[in-house]
């Protein structure tokens, strides 16, 4: 759900109303539907603080707003890798969120920035995989990427990837053993030949391919772990899978920007959602991973023994997240080009 | 006309433009001369760009200036033809919808009329992206349209992602566009000089092509640009219904500016397109008789 590009950009005014004891406000800017609203409704009924939330469907897109000047956000969800690019950026605040009662319970394996190893600036916030969705009345069976794109040959036009560059690319990259990092030319070459000779059994890049593996009209689709949203709610006739050969995985952080009008407010947030029963809120409303240990063990049992929401071990080491690549994106930039153009 | 009058005058003038030749300004020629000075800057690591000459943007297009860093690159080329060509299409087809159709509602009564117009603008009380994805629903296999086709005994269509799915929903979202100029002129056109023209023995299509089409090429031509415009730059419609598969022009941009994170190019590739659009449309303007030229 979290990449949906978000129908309505408004803002949501929670806890609105005839508000005497206003404490003030708090501007979230965060991915579309990558939270749960009780949480802003429970944070405004015990500190009386205005929630406003405006949303954004990419990295990018939220980081050129705020380089562009936008003023007024408080917190910003960004991935690992573009916490990193705006740490160095200059535009996060230093939080102490580390210092905070309830940290001890974050996964110390969730402190993935580079460039804040030890969470002074931000609080983990979630994770997930990228795997493959699928309707299990075309495919019963499917447990890699060598699976998906046999089935695509034997049946083009029944497959979709996400639309999405580093994603795509990454899939490529992880088919013929590279990392989703390398900044060899010659891997990703390898990556975008891979993928380009699949293309002509995808019916699409998209990332609106819910509805049709829903309803059949795809058979599988490479996408989110907040898949599991619907799997769990039909698990007879849709599946997620986490693919054998590795998947990559993402997680996004919570951030104080340091031009945040309202850190007081903003820290108080944080606190707010160290708290293993809020955060858990989140988790059983996305379907996607927990970085808060003691979060896990609330969880209903059909999430919390979930291989493909909590894989174990052995899966977890074949994750991959993505790295800022700098100028060495263009390498991907230009590959990508090619798949669409081809 | 006396000059002190004539200077009075361009006074008034000039103060009833002011505040349009001001909005203009600011939020039209500022926008694209910011565009026009970014695409010949060197790209920012991270976005933005930084303040040094680089025109080789340009070059991975054009093939020329090329500097260390950038290789020119023909895929750029196909991209901004199969843009263009879609576009064109999308065009036409609105323009064989529409023209029969404005001469159908110029006749009806004029209570009618209004209703029509008011549907005809109907579709923009809705947001885009939802129409679009209504079209997803309507064109995907087990869709409304297979199952309409099925209860008539026809065969299914698989439409969903192709670019016949692309073409169908530019026109869906186009058509006022097309069909709001073209009724203009239509209306306006004088049946009397119709009458007169096969009163003086001109045929049924010597007279639509000396009469009443030099007549209505305004329209034409308007509702014609209104239409290209958006179907060249537009990238919505091709990533749902075409599945990004294709990549156009619009899409190449918007991933420019976002995913590779190359303002610049995304700034050269914009500037290409509106000189595009721009030959084409004096190129069409010069070429389209003037009705007043009609003899």
């Amino acid at each position: 759900m979290r990449r949906l590009i978000p129908l309505l950009l408004l803002a949501v005014l929670l806890g609105a109303g005839p508000c005497a004891r206003a404490q003030g406000k708090l501007a979230l800017y965060n991915w579309g539907d990558y939270i749960n609203p009780e949480i802003l409704d429970r944070f405004t009924k015990e500190t009386g603080i205005k929630v406003t939330l405006d949303t954004y469907a990419s990295n990018e897109e939220m980081l050129a707003k705020i380089q562009a000047g936008a003023t007024g956000y408080d917190i910003v969800f960004p991935s690992v890798h573009m916490n990193d690019i705006m740490l160095k950026l200059g535009l996060l605040e230093k939080t102490g969120v580390n210092a905070m009662k309830g940290f001890e319970n974050i996964d110390p394996a969730a402190l993935r920035s580079r460039a804040d190893p030890k969470s002074e600036y931000c609080l983990p916030y979630a994770w997930g995989t990228v795997g493959i969705f699928y309707n299990k009345k075309k495919i019963p069976q499917l447990s890699s990427w060598k699976d998906l794109f046999a089935y695509a040959e034997k049946n083009p036009g029944k497959v979709a990837m996400l639309d999405d560059m580093r994603e795509v690319l990454g899939v490529g990259l992880i088919i013929n053993g590279k990392p989703v990092n390398s900044r060899s030319p010659e891997d990703v070459k390898l990556a975008q030949d891979t993928v380009l000779k699949q293309k002509k059994n995808l019916a699409a890049f998209s990332y609106e391919v819910v509805p049709l593996v829903e309803s059949g009209d795809l058979a599988a689709a490479h996408y989110f772990v907040g898949a599991m949203m619907y799997v769990l709610k039909k698990p007879a006739e849709l599946g997620y899978v986490i693919p054998a050969e590795g998947a990559t995985m993402y997680q996004e952080n919570m951030c104080v920007l340091k031009s945040a009008p309202n850190k007081a407010n903003a820290r108080r947030f944080l606190e707010f959602y160290l708290r293993p029963e809020v955060s858990v809120l989140n988790t059983i409303q996305q379907k996607n991973g927990t970085v808060n240990r003691a979060s896990l063990k609330l969880l209903p049992p059909e999430m919390r023994d979930n291989p493909n929401i909590n894989p174990p071990e052995a899966v977890r080491a074949k994750l991959q997240i993505f790295e800022d690549l700098g100028k060495d994106l263009k390498t991907y930039d230009r590959a990508w080009t090619k798949i669409k153009t081809k | 006309m006396s000059g002190a009058l004539s200077a009075r005058r361009r006074r008034a003038l000039a103060g009833l433009l002011a505040p349009h030749s001001l909005l203009l300004a600011a939020f039209f020629v500022v926008p694209l001369a910011i565009m026009a000075v970014y695409s010949v800057l060197t790209p920012g690591l991270y976005g933005g760009v930084e303040w040094e000459f680089y025109p080789y943007g340009y070059g991975r297009v054009l093939g020329a200036p090329l500097g260390e860093v950038e290789e020119f690159d023909p895929v750029y080329g196909e991209i901004l033809l199969r843009s263009l060509r879609l576009a064109l299409t999308t065009v036409v087809v609105t323009l064989l919808l529409c023209y029969p159709a404005a001469f159908w509602v110029s006749r009806l009564p004029p209570r009618r009329r209004a209703l029509v117009l008011f549907l005809v603008t109907l579709p923009f009380f809705a947001n885009l992206i939802v129409r679009v994805y209504a079209w997803m629903l309507i064109l995907r296999p087990t869709g409304v349209l297979n199952q309409l086709l099925g209860l008539a005994g026809l065969p299914a269509a698989d439409l969903m992602f192709s670019e016949t799915a692309v073409v169908i929903g530019l026109c869906y979202v186009l058509l006022p566009f097309m069909f709001l100029p073209l009724y203009a002129a239509v209306e306006r056109l004088d049946p009397a000089l119709v009458q007169a023209s096969r009163d003086l023995g001109a045929g049924a299509l010597f007279t639509f092509r000396r009469v009443i089409l030099p007549l209505t090429a305004p329209g034409i031509l308007g509702g014609c640009i209104l239409v290209f415009i958006p179907a060249f730059g537009n990238f919505v419609v091709a990533s749902l219904l075409g599945g990004a598969k294709v990549m156009l022009v619009g899409n190449l941009i918007e991933q420019q500016f976002l995913a590779a994170r190359n303002w610049p190019f995304g700034a050269a590739l914009a500037m290409l397109l509106l000189a595009a659009v721009l030959v084409l449309l004096v190129v069409y303007v010069v070429r389209t008789p003037h009705p007043e030229g009609v003899r």
